[in-house]
């Protein structure tokens, strides 16, 4: 099964923006990116963003053990809004940048805590797709729970659509 | 490939040759506009196709059809055959997905396009085509050509595109609900439209050179939208007027709610 994502320039342009503001005391910004299924040939998934939420600086809890740490306001505030765009099977996506150029991989903090979000988005909006993005200055990385699926598949393309048209193709298997 | 394939267009950039190899590029009609267009996006190197057209050569089709021979008529060549051959003899490892048949008949590949071109002959036949772009986010660029008169005959046509999030062809004050009305009503009656090759090339060389722009950024516009008029008799074009007096700055015709698969209600 084939994975893609597509968004649009300036979506794209607005999540850079708005991820690499410094924030007053987090290493990094997060935020949350909303996403629509779209069909492809046999079971082959396209996932369509469609906006994107900036998490108040307020929402961050301070926590020097990790770069961001989001508190329950902002979890609450995505739990919701996965819940009220069920009926358009909308699901969100944890979006945050890593430094550097080249395909971004999960960080081990990364990979213990992130996925920990997605039975409750799951919960709320059982029929969408959520999942995590993590983008780099150049490229960018997916990972994506779909509709009845407790195991995560990896994106295997993020095409940006906008001038110039940005592909991110996954390099790696996992 | 050979290292001085592309040295002649070096100048869209050293990422530009990658970029254009890796872009699925989807054709709808390959006609007079889209047989030009499939032969110049093989040159420049594209290498992932998306390619549809139900029809096969016939004779009113020769004073226009690139790679069409007169062998293709008594054959009955289908016109998406012509196009792979086309992109095959100059790029032979092309991945090209051909389907000789409506788009709306098998539309799940084209949504893997970046960027859809678009040579129909109808307002609807267009229309239909920027709404599946932007429900499922690609860029799309038209072209059409008519002739309009007889005594004085005058070559107009036109080259736009639309891009998700950008104007669309309703915002540009190309597609008008009277238009799309008047077309209906004369559905069936309207006859062969007068074609011929060389505004056919010209409005799909500059779509080509828009998609081009659009993969490698190589004018530094990075362009939401365009709207390009021809004039086929003064041999000019240049920005749709229409459009430069357009107060219109952001499109009210599709909304976020309108992206990805309809959802089916429950009534």
């Amino acid at each position: 099964m084939k994975t893609q994502i597509n968004l649009s320039g300036s979506l794209y342009a607005g999540m850079i923006r708005d991820l690499t503001r410094p924030h007053p005391f987090a290493a990094e910004r997060v935020g949350f990116v909303f996403g629509r299924l779209g069909s492809l040939e046999r079971d082959d998934r396209l996932i369509l963003l469609t906006r994107y939420h900036s998490i108040p600086d307020n929402q961050y809890v301070e926590d020097h053990t990790v770069c961001a740490r989001i508190g329950s306001e902002a979890l609450t505030w995505a739990m919701q809004a996965v819940y009220f765009g069920r009926s358009g099977r909308e699901g969100i996506f944890h979006i945050h940048l890593h430094g550097g150029r080249g395909e971004p991989r999960m960080s081990a903090v990364d990979r213990r805590e992130i996925p920990k979000l997605i039975p409750g988005f799951k919960s709320v909006g059982p029929d969408a797709a959520h999942g995590i993005i993590i983008l780099s200055s150049d490229h960018g990385s997916g990972w994506v729970w779909l509709h009845g699926s407790t195991e995560s598949i990896r994106v295997d393309r993020i095409s940006v659509i906008g001038s110039p048209v940005e592909l991110f193709e996954n390099r790696r298997e996992q | 490939m050979s290292v001085d394939r592309y040295s002649r267009q070096s100048f869209l950039g050293a990422s530009a040759e990658d970029r254009i190899a890796r872009c699925t590029i989807g054709v709808i009609g390959l006609g007079g506009g889209g047989s030009h267009i499939v032969q110049q996006l093989a040159h420049v190197g594209f290498q992932h196709y998306v390619l549809y057209d139900e029809d096969i050569v016939e004779e009113s089709n020769l004073n226009r059809l690139i790679g069409a021979t007169s062998a293709d008529v008594p054959a009955e060549t289908p016109k998406l055959h012509l196009a792979k051959m086309m992109v095959y003899r100059l790029q032979p490892h092309a991945n090209i997905r051909g389907f000789a048949c409506r788009w709306q008949e098998r539309p799940e590949p084209l949504r893997e396009c970046q960027i859809v071109l678009g040579c129909v002959d109808s307002y609807k036949g267009r229309e239909e085509i920027e709404i599946a772009c932007r429900r499922y986010l690609m860029h799309y660029i038209d072209i059409g050509m008519d002739v309009h008169g007889k005594e004085r005959p005058v070559i107009g046509g036109q080259i736009i595109m639309s891009s998700p999030e950008g104007l669309c062809m309703r915002c540009m004050g190309f597609l008008t609900d009277e238009k799309l009305a008047s077309e209906a009503a004369q559905y069936g009656n309207a006859g062969p439209r007068p074609q011929v090759v060389w505004p056919n090339g010209v409005l799909a060389s500059t779509a080509v050179g828009l998609a081009v722009d659009l993969v490698t950024n190589w004018t530094r516009s990075s362009r939401t939208h365009a709207y390009l008029s021809y004039d086929g008799n003064q041999g000019i074009i240049r920005p749709s007027i229409t459009l430069l007096n357009l107060p219109v700055k952001t499109c009210s015709h599709f909304s976020e709610s309108e992206v990805g698969d309809p959802v089916p209600l429950d009534l």
